[in-house]
């Protein structure tokens, strides 16, 4: 009978309210500290794609990709119709915001239509201090229309709507109503991890300011070795990848059930030989040979993304959901988990591999109906938050083991996305 | 509690806080009181959103609300002041907020959170305070987290009914406005009204879509939370298996369920109520419904997940609340008898039902039993199945009780195709292990399905007792170690148990037998008996080792389980106390007694023999190495007639050129034995000392002679020192009555076809076999020969007897007769629990009770005071019990080799002399066959002393005694009485029975838990009239519940 109309935004800025001033010094403090975390790490490249899983894995790698440049060309559409309106009331924002509004408080986001999924990535976005740090500095675009199709506008609004007003949720329709027009639309299934490249992409694309981009990209990108040898005449060819998460198997090349999150991550850096059908052409032997393709790694970022491959396509076109029990810890070394051999770094990168986790999005329901929620630990209260779209609620940590998966409740909650979050150095 | 009434009860620190929040907000404190339940009703949070009718809604009641009560204030100088509080406040609120609704819902919002803020605070302050002082015992973090979550979800699901009553609330708004003002077929477009009609109309359902997701997501949430409680609940129940499995093997656990009780309850309530919002939500949305309407695409997957969730609780909340185990042997469960009884019984914890749905319960053995399984098949005998009656006894919760079941198995009568039976498979009979399945077809809330669960496997066996010790041993084995409580098979394939793990187990079979677990040490002489070295937490011990092999000829189990059996019967104080050192190596004894003074002893139980407990005690000899003395050890069979502290109390040394003396003197390090082990000697009748005795006591001893060069130190050498070892045993046993009852005449009534034991090492054994009979078989005449007479040394003559010891008081079990003019004998024969009736070995069994009348008795035991009694004024002999050693020439009972028990009833002054006037020697005939016929073995002519009369040797002699009328009468009598199945000698009058003894019958002492009746013996016989014959009479009683009625046949004794 009707469909959804966008209601007018009414950004409601109260003023501070009492319990404020005491957290801003807290938080300048941790601020201060982030700089000199900067990321040394620097990269050169224009997209960051979802890497391949090895041969014979490759589901998931492509869509990404497909969508960027869907959205591409979205882009090049709205700039046409950037002229139309004029400058607004909405440049009384302030342009840049003052520290106390790093609390990033528990503030949750109506669901807007079928938007579980988007609201959960939003709040790791959101609730990540050091992503709000750099949404924060981008350039307001000059333009209404502009502005209304600026992903990371939008959110930088969507952000600020959430920390100013007093409400318990937000309604993130204005971000929604952007992302539709980059071709993600609402009232559609999303799964988490796609959305999740797609809406980082988008992000770090329409991101004018180089410094920032960069920025963003130290942020999430994991930096990784590809080695393929041949196994007859020993020559090797390296390259290296860029990641935004690392899509960790749950079932280990013979089917098997993995047990532990580390299990998985074994299980990835695990060298594979290619033989028989998936042989490559070498060519200083100039045939097919064996090969052997491992994985190292490089680099880490700060905030460290992991999907977890719980959907699994069968033979048919047929995907089923995996939901036995995959425990993750919440602490996590890699140098604990990988073999010298596993990794391509020099000691102070390695040693700064440690990391505790953030957040949690997981996913309840099967492959066809389901719906996400997210578990996030505030950085700034050190207290976990369940966000299931408009409600929120503290839990404990006991709530986010829930998630590990349970053999026999197919309906049930299980981690689908971790992001995990380096730990200062002490 | 209203949040209101709590914030007013906070301590004065929250309170203060409390109005500070309210000086300094827009909302009186007159208004929050005067509307508190009201405005706590409300959803303010709701209000709060843009574009929500609903804060000027809330706004406007609450005026409304203010002016009703205005109205309703009286004239009084309270109210006076109130109502001029309330109606400013109610001005103010006016003008500050008409414009403004949703500010003023904001306000009350802030004001309310941060009450229930300052709320909690003060509540866990004030927890913080009260804690010292509960009296229940403090919850662990785990319980009070539960309790916390329970509350929460129960807070939650409050929330989420209210907001969908709110949501009911807009969508009849909705519904009615749609109705009446949206009309789509007419073209009013035009008309302004109209269309600002439809945009209200667009405005109230974009209101309602928002609430619809608003109650989703909350229902999303609380199903999401309810995911970790069941979690916690699981664990919770799974910590509760854990400990039921323990306390099957008899640890010390809490196995009560009545807390997990309480918590699935409550959470299956919280799911259900969740279940029927969820449907109620589906009507809702039949009602009115939309495009990309929330609740069409969301309550199906909530519902499916709630389901699932509902499932999952059930089935694990599905219990065995208590294993399978049979009534008579409460410490073993999960050992089932075919034939015998036992019951099970399911709880299904949460405690919701329908009362409309019958619950139907049933029972299956085996039914899932993996394919192949070659194991004997059992048919449940009673009713399987069971319906669960609502309100049954809803106190108790839901439970299926199944009792009085019984297992038969299953007969192939169609031959199997190898030699073996069909059934037979390649695991032991106490290796099978089988399960009972519980069903449970529950239905509620429209929720139906099959619950299932599961008992413990178990083992059946058939029926012997040794079957009931090593499937127990199988039972310890599978709970101690198998990882999956379901596996049948698991002794396919036994795993090595840990050494510490196992260690634990058995202290357990201490503690519940004798309330007494094993210490470090028992434990360490264990290790180093089955493993052979120091135990290491890595030791492991095979399932064969443990059960099955053994060096002795037993297992180590069924050596184990021998101590256990003779703790539970015999030593169960004992060892409760640590008197008994128990577990000592033959090396470790030696050092520990080494150092000691001589005539220090401890208790260990044998290694060499089954279910056998021994002293040893150390002699420093003047010169030389400390001598270790142990004696042949004590079984059940010996302990059933004298306890082990009186065995100690009275345990003589016998030496030939010693007097005897105890050489018991301190227990271990170095109590005085009396000190030590006083409490537990049996009483004695000490006031009776100053009355006038007509009877003397007497008092079973425990003897050990040897040589002078003998020694004792090692087990083979005592094996040799048991022919030495001296018993003279009055074992009662089952049943029955042994009872001369007139002068000449010997009978021994077998009440019951019960079974007397032999006496494993005595020389013969009395045995009834059959009512009425009683047989005494003279096991090895040749026995007879060895005893080396050591006790009888010749030099004494018929005046003086070897050893007399009478004494008062205890357990005696020879009587002494009367002291009437004719001699008369009794002898009682007590019956134990144990069924055995032993005659010890004849060899050597000097206990003599000599007619006091001259200070002729003697008393051998050293240090016992009291026990020289004689009977003052016992004109004539009153009793004369004599086993004379062969060598004696007198009379001689037991044909030296045992079983033959004479009774010579002595003259005044002669103490072997034979009756004179009245048959009133006695036989009890050593024979093996036929009815008190004395057997081949004893049949040679007792030598008899020249001035004793008749001495009844033979077969012949004891023809015309049984002919006596007397006895004859009292047969007869006996069958009248005795056979309608009266049940126990008991309903005999004593005074038919025995004319002369008129209470003796009635006070029969239960001595062995009510399961054998014993006369008393203290209890002394009346004098006999001078004219009449007088019987001497021995009964021999005993009332146990598991024998059949006391039946006489007269035909016996035809």
């Amino acid at each position: 009978m009707c469909a959804v109309p966008a209601p007018r935004v009414r950004p409601r800025l109260r003023g501070v309210a009492e319990g404020r001033p005491r957290l801003q010094t807290r938080e300048i403090n941790l601020l201060s500290k982030f700089d000199v975390i900067q990321c040394i790490w620097s990269f050169c490249h224009s997209t960051v794609l979802l890497m391949g899983q090895r041969s014979g894995r490759q589901e998931r790698s492509k869509k990404p990709e497909m969508s960027l440049s869907e959205n591409m060309k979205a882009e090049e559409e709205d700039d046409r119709e950037e002229n139309k309106e004029l400058k607004t009331k909405d440049q009384r924002l302030p342009l840049v915001f003052g520290v106390a509004d790093l609390k990033n408080g528990a503030v949750g986001l109506y669901n807007v239509g079928q938007t579980c999924c988007l609201n959960s990535l939003l709040q790791v976005f959101l609730m990540n201090i050091h992503f709000t740090r750099i949404l924060r500095r981008i350039t307001v675009p000059p333009y209404a229309s502009l502005k209304r199709n600026n992903v990371p506008y939008q959110m930088l609004l969507l952000l600020e709507k959430m920390q100013s007003g007093k409400q318990k949720a937000v309604s993130p329709i204005d971000l929604a109503m952007c992302l539709s027009k980059h071709r993600v639309n609402m009232f559609i299934q999303h799964d988490a991890a796609q959305l999740f490249l797609t809406l980082w992409n988008l992000v770090k694309r329409q991101m004018k300011d180089q410094d920032l981009v960069t920025k963003l990209s130290d942020l999430y990108t994991i930096c990784v070795q590809e080695h393929l040898a041949c196994q007859i005449c020993s020559s090797e060819m390296k390259r290296n990848s860029n990641m935004l998460t690392l899509p960790l198997p749950v079932l280990d090349s013979n089917s098997h059930m993995l047990k532990t999150l580390e299990d998985c991550l074994q299980c990835f850096f695990h060298p594979e030989e290619l033989t028989g059908h998936n042989m490559c052409f070498c060519e200083y032997c100039d045939k097919k040979t064996p090969f052997l393709q491992s994985m190292k790694l490089v680099h880490l970022p700060q905030t460290l993304t992991i999907h977890l491959k719980r959907f699994c396509f069968e033979r048919s076109t047929n995907v089923y959901k995996l939901s036995h029990c995959l425990p993750f810890p919440q602490e996590l070394d890699f140098n604990a988990v990988l073999t010298e051999q596993q990794s391509q770094a020099h000691g102070s990168e390695k040693a700064a591999w440690r990391y505790e986790i953030f957040a949690v999005v997981a996913h309840s329901g099967s492959t066809n109906s389901g719906h996400y929620c997210a578990y996030i630990r505030s950085l700034t209260e050190c207290k976990w938050y369940c966000f299931n779209d408009s409600t929120v609620c503290q839990v404990s940590w006991d709530d986010v083991k829930c998630t590990y998966g349970h053999s026999d409740l197919n309906w049930g909650q299980t981690a689908y996305l971790l992001i995990y979050m380096k730990k200062h150095p002490q | 509690m209203a949040q209101w009434q709590e914030v007013q009860n906070l301590a004065n620190t929250h309170l203060e806080q409390v109005h500070q929040l309210y000086a300094a907000a827009a909302l009186p404190m007159a208004v929050r009181q005067c509307l508190a339940a009201w405005i706590e009703d409300q959803d303010w949070l709701q209000a709060t959103e843009p574009l929500s009718s609903h804060a000027r809604m809330l706004f406007h009641s609450l005026l409304a609300l203010l002016d009703e009560r205005l109205g309703s204030l009286g004239l009084g100088d309270e109210d006076f002041m109130l109502k001029h509080n309330l109606r400013k406040a109610r001005r103010d609120l006016q003008a500050a907020f008409e414009e403004y609704p949703e500010s003023f819902a904001n306000l009350v919002a802030n004001l309310l959170q941060e009450e229930r803020r300052i709320l909690r605070l003060g509540q866990a302050g004030g927890q913080g305070e009260a804690a010292p002082a509960p009296s229940t015992p403090p919850k662990s973090d785990r319980e009070q987290e539960i309790q916390r979550r329970l509350a929460e979800f129960h807070t939650a699901l409050q929330e989420a009914e209210r907001a969908f009553r709110h949501l009911e609330d807009l969508q009849d708004a909705f519904d009615f406005c749609y109705k009446v003002h949206y009309l789509p077929g007419q073209d009013q477009t035009k008309d302004p009204e109209y269309t600002r009609q439809v945009q209200s109309l667009q405005a109230k359902l974009q209101n309602l879509d928002r609430q619809r997701r608003e109650v989703v997501a909350q229902m999303q949430q609380l199903l999401g939370r309810s995911e970790t409680l069941r979690d916690f609940l699981q664990q919770e129940l799974k910590a509760w298996q854990e400990r039921q499995q323990r306390s099957c093997l008899g640890a010390p656990v809490d196995t009560r369920l009545h807390q997990l009780e309480a918590w699935f309850t409550a959470l299956g309530e919280g799911l259900f109520q969740l279940l029927q919002l969820l449907r109620a939500l589906g009507e809702l949305q039949q009602k009115v419904t939309y495009e990309r309407d929330p609740l069409q695409a969301e309550t199906p997957l909530l519902e499916t997940r709630l389901r699932e969730q509902l499932t999952c609780l059930l089935q694990s909340a599905f219990v065995v609340e208590q294993q399978p185990s049979m009534p008579n042997t409460p410490k073993r469960p999960l050992v089932l008898r075919t034939a015998s009884k036992f019951c099970t019984r399911a709880r299904l914890l949460v405690r919701l039902h329908d009362r409309n749905h019958r619950m139907e319960a049933a029972i299956h053995i085996d039914r899932s039993a993996p394919t192949g399984l070659r194991f004997r098949k059992f048919n449940i005998l009673t009713s399987s199945s069971k319906t669960l009656l609502a309100g049954d006894s809803p106190r108790e919760g839901l439970i299926c009780d199944f009792q009085y079941l019984t297992l038969k198995e299953q007969k192939i009568s169609g031959s199997g195709k190898g030699s073996k039976g069909p059934n037979e498979g390649p695991l032991a009979v106490t290796e099978e292990l089988h399960l009972i399945t519980f069903t449970l077809a529950y239905a509620y809330c429209g929720l139906e399905m099959q619950l299932e669960t599961s008992t413990l496997p178990f083992v059946i066996i058939s029926n012997s007792n040794h079957q009931l010790s090593s499937a127990w041993a199988s039972i310890l084995w599978f709970n101690m170690l198998s990882p999956n409580p379901k596996d049948q098979q698991f002794f396919a394939t036994p795993p090595p148990a840990p050494w510490p793990r196992l260690a634990e187990v058995l202290s357990w079979q201490f503690e519940s037998v004798a309330e007494r677990g094993l210490s470090r040490e028992h434990l360490h002489m264990l290790a180093e008996k089955l493993l052979g070295s120091k135990p290491s937490p890595e030791s492991v011990l095979s399932w064969s080792k443990f059960s099955k092999d053994g060096a002795a000829g037993f297992s180590f189990w069924a050596w184990l389980d021998g101590i256990l059996g003779l703790l539970q019967e015999h030593l169960k104080k004992l060892w409760k106390d640590g008197l008994i050192l128990g577990f000592v190596s033959r090396k470790q004894e030696k050092k520990l007694l080494k150092g000691k003074r001589t005539g220090t002893f401890l208790i260990r139980f044998s290694e060499s023999v089954l279910g056998g407990v021994t002293f040893t005690w150390v002699e420093h000899p003047e010169s030389g190495r400390p001598a270790f003395r142990a004696v042949v050890p004590y079984t059940t069979v010996e302990l059933a007639s004298l306890a082990l502290p009186d065995i100690i109390r009275d345990y003589q040394l016998l030496a030939e050129e010693n007097i005897p003396e105890n050489p018991l003197l301190f227990l271990y390090p170095n109590t005085p034995r009396d000190e030590a082990f006083s409490p537990y000697y049996s009483q004695r009748q000490e006031g009776s000392l100053t009355e006038k005795k007509e009877y003397l006591n007497q008092r079973l001893i425990r003897v050990s002679s040897r040589q002078a060069n003998e020694s004792w130190q090692t087990e083979e050498e005592l094996v040799v020192a048991t022919e030495n070892l001296e018993t003279l045993q009055l074992q009662p046993s089952g049943l029955g009555s042994l009872q001369p009852t007139s002068p000449g005449t010997g009978t021994v009534v077998a009440g019951s076809p019960g079974t007397l034991q032999p006496h494993p090492r005595g020389p013969g054994t009395l045995q009834p076999v059959s009512p009425g009979v009683l047989q005494v078989v003279a096991g090895s005449p040749g026995a007879q020969h060895q005893g080396p007479g050591m006790l009888q040394p010749g030099s004494q003559g018929p005046e003086t007897p070897p050893l007399v010891r009478v004494s008062p008081g205890g357990l005696e079990m020879l009587q002494a007769g009367t002291g009437a003019r004719e001699p008369q004998l009794v002898l009682q024969l007590i019956p134990e629990g144990q069924g055995t009736l032993q005659v010890g070995p004849g060899s050597l069994g000097t206990l003599q009770v000599l007619p006091g009348g001259t200070g002729m008795l003697q008393q051998g035991g050293a240090g016992d005071r009291g026990t020289q009694q004689v009977a003052a004024g016992a004109l004539e002999p009153q009793m004369l019990l004599q086993l004379i050693p062969e060598g004696q020439g007198m009379l001689q009972v037991g044909a030296g080799d045992l079983g033959t028990l004479q009774v010579l009833p002595g003259a005044v002054g002669t103490l072997q002399s034979a009756p004179r006037t009245t048959g009133m020697l006695q036989q009890v005939g050593a024979g093996d066959q036929g009815l008190l016929q004395p057997g081949p073995g004893a049949a040679e002519p007792l030598p008899v002393a020249d001035d004793q009369g008749l001495l009844p040797a033979g077969l012949g002699d004891l023809g015309p005694m049984l002919q006596g009328q007397d006895m004859q009468e009292l047969l007869q009598f006996l069958e009248q009485d005795l056979e309608p199945g009266t049940g126990t000698l008991e309903t005999l009058e004593a005074a038919e029975l025995m004319p002369n003894m008129d209470s003796g019958l009635g006070q029969m002492d239960g001595r062995l838990g009510g399961s054998a009746a014993l006369l008393d013996p203290r209890d002394p016989f009346l004098p006999q009239p001078e004219d009449t014959a007088l019987p001497a009479t021995s009964s021999l009683f005993a009332v146990d519940a598991d024998f059949p009625p006391l039946h006489i046949d007269a035909s016996d004794f035809q």
